[in-house]
């Protein structure tokens, strides 16, 4: 196959590490990989590559690659199909069912893995074609939590309002609930000076392999008790206030709601957090000290406060990126060159698959679909109108638990995204999908979720696709093709060009990337996410320019916006221009413990899996490093329980079980279970995970419930009564064996 | 709040209670910790329902009086002291009146009025009493002698005290920010101390005063530091550490009189007749409940107002939470009650207020709502009303210097010691409340750690499965993991011995590693592309010598770089010592000799075959 060298980006998280792709070498033909990947030097990852991205081409090869529509026929069972039978079935599907239940009646779930141009369509696609307005995306599970409140807190959200790099040159990095180690792990090199100061304090329940590079002087790790991160930020912020660390003169300046914040925290001494989250009061004294000499007030080189999926997934989520938001402003961080607080965006387009029209609330641009000035703009864009646009729909977990219900969704679009092992409670979410009388599901391999479809598109991957993603430090990256999508699969912009034409739009919906960029940039000028002054042409001619975005097309022609690497430096993206402090308290979590669930779990990732895992399960390294999902347990607590590393635990909430085998770690606290959530089937920990949410975000609280936890020989406990609906009878099977696409009844 | 996030406000289910109008009137009276959190509360639940009057005594906003000992010991900004009072323009804040500097002075409730020292009358359906508790002051010749009064505040907490005789020049309670303030000056001067009453606070203030340079001895009656809390064993370490402060201590010693002259304290003459000089005296000899109101319109009142279990007295329009209060549990002077009384009573006063067809359902409950549209968790909700609630019973010093933390029970029960916390009579229930009281006993087991000469004494009392009770003096970080467990009654370890020590953190990383020599090869060295050293030394066999070589087989260091160091230590060593080729490598050459495959292969003749170490590599990193 002739493949020229092709810059793009990795396939998998926020960071994106740059990649070049190049014809394939003897090794990578032997692995059935249609490239060769290597590393490429950029800013963010310094030519490194974890193990997910040097294996990402084996994926592309996946000799269960899904290369053909499949529809589930009158048997039952799904089978092949000819493009044109899949789309003509699903537009007449849809169309029967707009016509008997009305449009409320279809809905669409994205993924924050998208391209930009495939997540703006696709909001287009639900406002303009289905006219619907119940879509949401799985960044409701990911970046929810931060975008609530850095919006309220600054005016704007981009997960890191400077550049990655610019953490390089701080005295102390305050990193809470993330694993950037195995997450992210390019990105570590950059807490190096940090580090190197003993400044980087790590806040997580587990010793992971993040919190382990505290060790020997380089740091501090403070391990609270599962849910209670909020409670350490309060307690941080007592200290700053008590001892006299705060700049005021920046409090005084630059922001709003500082008294109410301070009164708020001088409930919260160290020794009452200590008591609530079990972290020793002498640490939160240690920490905030190290902090503050770091901030630039206190003539430190600069301090960071970043925050990431353990403490936003949670129903105080946008609470505690509040706090942490006020700790950053209370020391005066924000909108300092070299200091600040940001959020560690997850998946691969996190960032820009908030900003284009796929969350709920909002159209492209990151405006409010309820702002009649932001309806007007994008109307016109469209050229429909306004009126005509759809209000607010509902946030991911609320659309799911309307699915197939009387008065909800009977049909539902699924793009990027493998909702059976992914969202939370997913003994619900089975259920959810099996009542719907259409599922359709567009992706590259099978998943779990296609099983369960009515009808399965193939689509393309990352190197066979043009398009742009936006990372983890708002910086607009060209993801680039460099091989032909095998026969049969088609780009998603292309299914979407098809299924708009079937319903009676023939135009607006391009299947060039870079036409539909250019409609995404004119959608988002003037808007908070304003896009307007890139192209793709721009980004391939200047690829040294870091466009980070807001970058504004401008009037003269002349003079190029060079994108915002720094936002907030002037002021904030409020009204006033000030940051503002939101006093917020500890609730503590959803599904806390009690006598029959005594021990906290927590769920997280492993370096060799994204996400759900359909696409790191299919590659032979990754999955023989990981094979299974497990259970980790503290050595006291394995011995309680009588559960040997090795052997098979399970997990029970009040929502389901999970089996799993133990790994018997001194990482995890004694009173808290730890498991991957990556795998399907009967070890999977969202059978577990509760669907509470965040009452601002929406977000799910993943990252913390109440379990039981047994050998797995024993006689599984019976499961509490459960506050909501009972079970299914007969749910269908979410199994990962069987045939590519399944035969789940359904 | 943005445009964005109200959408999804709008979106969710929000059951906003509403008021019952026209509201009732609700006068809570004090505005200490406890009376303004129970406000707080109540406007989160229920904003508007109730039209709320609030009387205190002081002159100040709400504080923290819990820090009143760090003011003393100049640690903290005393402004950071300063609580919520209720935000202008908040939801609900028009319906609250707080009249600060006014003391309630009597109730009547035949009439249901509070009348204030200003004259001004309160009436209300719903009256809650916060008043708090005052120093007690000892029975003591100086104190107590009529020529030394004069017209000056005692101490006292919230509002409602009748007024009392004052104390001599260098006599200070420690109650307020007054006392604190006081106390401050005082120390400037002070030549030498005494505190009288070696309980929690009677500590905090000794070791605040001596980290103000001054010379401070602690008086105290009972036979040890803290002996409400604290077993012998664990109050001789506390009082090590005192030692080390250079805090004098004269234990079981009985105070005798005060040495006044010209009205002011110039020494504490002890029951033995030793006489110790002190130009400050502060007491801290335990607190007595404000509860002369309550008695005098007739309720109950033993040591404190007694209410029952919802907190109401006898007269169900009148309550009773925080420090005057005494519960069915018994009192038990710590903050975390009265906060979890406030709570209760907040919860319990706003359902009242809503209409019961706009209780939250079920499915809105499993949505964790924010305070205005919260569903109450707490023990009195739902399903979860046979919980016990969270102990709230855990003794935490504050002392520069001294760590004592102690919580539930103190030994097993045939030597188990009916103490109570803070400096009260033993009559008080405190570190007996939880599972002792049940029908069936369980077994009790206690096992002790204790390290006198390094001032360290760790104990911990197990039964059911679960902590009872936990002493912790010098324990370090140890204390922080036992108060969660105690707290949460997680399930501990069969061994309790375990419970007493943090095992130190085994090797984290190759990097750790003392040598490579020693570490097994299954060792991961790179975590980022999950290379182990075993991969590292088949590189090495097939020709590999450099940290480029490592990683265009491996691509270890190819990812955080992290583990370069490591890598290039692996390199040293087999430079020194080049082991010999390993039987079998032969079948493994040819893989592991072409770069960019095959190193987990050839790893696999280095240590155990391991199926996850047949990666195999796609691209051989080019720069």
């Amino acid at each position: 196959m002739d493949v020229a060298p092709t810059p793009t980006h990795c396939p998998y998280c926020a960071l994106q590490c740059a990649q070049t792709l190049s014809a394939p070498d003897d090794a990578a033909r032997a692995l059935g990989a249609p490239v060769t990947v290597a590393g490429r030097d950029f800013p963010t990852n310094r030519g490194g590559l974890c193990q997910k991205g040097w294996t990402s081409a084996q994926v592309l090869g996946a000799p269960d690659r899904l290369t053909s529509p499949w529809v589930r026929g009158a048997d039952g069972e799904l089978h092949e199909a000819t493009w044109d039978q899949a789309l003509d079935l699903v537009a007449g599907r849809l169309q029967e069912i707009r016509a008997e239940h009305g449009p409320c009646a279809v809905a669409v779930f994205g993924g924050g893995g998208l391209t930009n141009e495939k997540a703006y369509a696709l909001g287009k696609f639900a406002r303009v074609v289905l006219r619907t307005p119940f879509i949401d995306y799985n960044g409701r599970f990911c970046m929810a939590s931060a975008a609530a409140g850095a919006n309220r807190a600054f005016g704007v959200d981009r997960g890191l309002p400077f550049p990655l790099a610019d953490l390089g040159g701080a005295q102390a990095v305050l990193l809470l609930g993330s694993n950037l180690a195995e997450t992210m792990p390019p990105s570590v090199a950059h807490l190096a000076g940090a580090r190197a100061s003993g400044g980087l304090v790590v806040v997580d329940p587990r010793h992971s392999a993040t919190a382990s590079l505290t060790q020997e002087g380089k740091g501090l790790h403070l391990q609270p008790v599962p849910g209670t991160d909020l409670p350490v930020l309060l307690g941080l912020l007592h200290v700053v206030w008590a001892e006299g660390l705060a700049d005021t003169a920046y409090l005084e300046d630059r922001t709003t709601g500082a008294d109410a914040v301070r009164r708020s925290v001088a409930a919260w001494w160290p020794e009452r957090v200590e008591q609530v989250a079990g972290v020793p009061a002498q640490d939160l004294r240690r920490t905030a000290r190290l902090l503050a000499a770091a901030s630039p007030a206190r003539g430190g080189t600069g301090a960071y406060v970043l925050t990431g999926r353990g403490v936003e997934q949670s129903t105080q989520g946008t609470a505690t990126v509040t706090a942490a938001i006020n700790l950053a402003l209370a020391l005066g961080l924000p909108g300092r060159v070299g200091s600040g607080y940001g959020a560690i965006t997850g998946q691969g387009n996190g960032q820009g698959g908030r900003e284009h029209g796929q969350k709920a609330d909002q159209l492209p641009g990151y405006r409010s679909i309820t702002d009649p000035d932001a309806r007007a703009h994008v109307a016109a864009v469209w050229g429909v109108d306004a009126a005509d646009l759809p209000g607010p729909g509902v946030p991911a977990v609320e659309l799911l638990r309307r699915c197939g219900t009387p008065d909800g969704p009977r049909a539902l679009l699924v793009h990027g995204c493998n909702l059976v092992v992914s969202a939370p409670d997913s003994g619900r979410v089975v259920e959810r999908l099996a009542a719907l009388d259409l599922l359709v599901v567009c992706d590259v391999v099978p998943s779990e979720t296609t099983r369960l479809a009515d009808v399965v598109l193939p689509v393309t991957q990352w190197a066979e696709e043009e398009g742009t993603m936006t990372s983890l430090e708002g910086r607009i990256l060209r993801r680039r093709r460099a091989l032909s999508p095998p026969p049969g699969v088609r780009t998603e912009l292309e299914v979407l060009h098809a299924l708009a034409a079937r319903l009676g739009v023939t135009s607006g919906f391009p299947t060039d990337a870079g036409a539909v960029f250019d409609e995404l940039a004119r959608a988002s000028a003037g808007g908070r996410a304003d896009y307007s002054g890139v192209s793709h042409a721009r980004l391939d001619a200047e690829p040294e320019v870091a466009v980070h975005w807001p970058c504004p097309a401008g009037t003269d022609v002349g003079a190029r916006h060079p994108g915002t690497p720094r936002l907030f430096l002037d002021a904030f993206a409020t009204v006033d221009g000030r940051a503002r402090m939101v006093a917020v308290d500890h609730r503590g979590p959803s599904d806390d413990l009690r006598p029959e669930a005594p021990l906290y779990l927590v769920t997280g990732r492993v370096l060799q899996h994204y996400q759900s895992g359909a696409q790191t399960r299919r590659v032979p390294a990754l999955a023989a490093a990981q094979p299974e999902p497990f259970v980790e347990m503290h050595p006291a607590l394995a011995d309680r329980l009588g559960i040997g590393d090795g052997e098979l635990a399970a997990v029970t909430s009040s929502r389901g079980t999970a089996v799993a085998v133990a790994r018997v770690t001194d990482s995890a606290r004694p009173d808290t279970v730890f498991m991957p959530f990556h795998w399907p089937g009967e070890g999977s920990a969202n059978r577990v995970t509760t669907d509470a949410t965040d009452p601002v975000s929406g977000m799910p609280e993943f990252k913390v419930c109440a379990v039981d936890v047994r050998a797995a020989g024993s006689p599984v406990p019976p499961r509490p009564a459960r506050v909501s609906t009972p079970e299914p009878a007969g749910r269908p099977s979410a199994g990962s064996t069987g045939s590519p696409v399944g035969t789940a009844q359904r | 709040m943005s445009g964005s996030e109200a959408a999804v406000l709008t979106a969710l289910p929000t059951p906003a209670p509403r008021p019952v109008s026209p509201a009732r009137r609700l006068v809570v009276v004090g505005h200490g910790m406890v009376g303004s959190r129970l406000v707080e509360d109540l406007l989160a639940r229920a904003p508007g329902a109730y039209a709320v009057t609030v009387l205190g005594e002081e002159p100040y906003e709400p504080y923290n009086r819990v820090l009143l000992s760090e003011v003393v010991a100049g640690v903290v900004d005393v402004a950071s002291l300063t609580l919520p009072s209720v935000p202008a323009g908040a939801p609900g804040t028009a319906s609250v009146d707080v009249r600060r500097g006014t003391c309630a002075v009597a109730i009547d409730r035949e009439r249901r009025v509070v009348v204030a020292d200003d004259g001004g009358t309160h009436p209300y359906d719903v009256l809650v009493l916060a008043t708090g508790s005052r120093a007690r002051v000892p029975a003591i010749t100086g104190l107590t002698a009529p020529e030394d009064r004069r017209d000056r505040d005692v101490a006292t907490d919230g509002a409602g005290a009748p007024p009392r005789p004052g104390l001599p020049a260098g006599v200070h309670a420690l109650r307020t920010l007054d006392d604190a303030r006081e106390i401050v000056a005082a120390a400037v001067n002070a030549h030498a101390a005494v505190v009288l009453g070696g309980g929690v606070l009677g500590i905090e203030a000794a070791a605040g005063l001596a980290g103000r340079g001054v010379r401070v001895t602690v008086v105290h009656g009972g036979p040890h530091l803290m002996d409400r809390q604290l077993g012998p064993e664990a109050a001789a370490a506390a009082e090590r550490a005192l030692d080390r402060l250079g805090v004098g201590l004269r234990t079981g010693a009985t105070a005798r009189e005060v040495v006044l002259e010209d009205g002011h304290v110039r020494a504490l003459r002890l029951g033995c007749g030793t006489v110790v000089p002190a130009d400050l005296l502060v007491l801290t000899a335990g607190t007595v409940p404000a509860a002369e109101l309550a008695a005098a319109c007739g309720l109950e009142v033993r040591r404190g107002v007694v209410v029952g279990p919802d907190l109401a007295t006898r007269d169900p329009a009148v309550h009773a939470i925080g420090d005057c209060a005494e519960p069915p549990e018994g009192a038990t002077g710590l903050i975390a009650q009265g906060w979890e009384q406030a709570r209760r009573l907040a919860t319990r006063l706003a359902r009242q207020a809503v209409p019961p067809e706009r209780a939250p359902g079920p499915a809105e409950a499993r949505t964790a709502a924010e305070p205005t549209v919260a569903p109450d968790a707490g023990p009195s909700a739902g399903a979860a009303a046979s919980e016990p609630p969270p102990p709230t019973d855990v003794v935490r010093l504050k002392a520069r210097g001294v760590e004592v933390v102690a919580m539930g029970r103190v030994g097993s029960p045939p030597d188990a010691r009916a103490g109570s916390v803070e400096d009260r009579p033993a009559t008080v229930p405190g570190r007996e409340a939880l599972p002792a009281a049940a029908p069936t006993a369980p077994a009790y087991r206690t096992v002790r750690l204790s390290d006198p000469d390094a001032g360290r004494h760790v104990e911990v009392t197990v039964a059911g499965g679960v902590l009872v009770g936990v002493t912790c003096v010098g324990a370090g970080p140890v204390a922080a993991d036992l108060v969660a467990a105690y707290t949460r009654r997680t399930p501990v370890p069969d061994d309790p011995a375990h419970l007493l020590l943090r095992p130190p953190r085994g090797a984290a990383s190759a990097t750790a590693e003392p040598s490579p020599m020693l570490m097994p090869d299954r060792t991961t060295v790179c975590r980022c592309n999950g290379v182990t050293k075993g991969d590292l030394v088949a590189t090495w066999r097939s020709g590999g010598r450099s940290v480029e070589d490592m990683a265009a087989s491996t691509r270890a260091t190819t990812g955080c770089g992290g583990c370069t160091e490591a890598v290039c230590g692996i390199l040293e060593w087999l430079g020194r010592t080049d082991p010999p080729t390993a039987a079998g490598a032969g079948v493994t050459s040819g893989a592991a000799t072409t770069p960019g495959a095959g190193a987990g292969a050839g790893a696999g003749t280095a240590h155990d075959p391991d199926p996850g170490q047949t990666s195999h590599v796609l691209a051989v990193r080019t720069r």
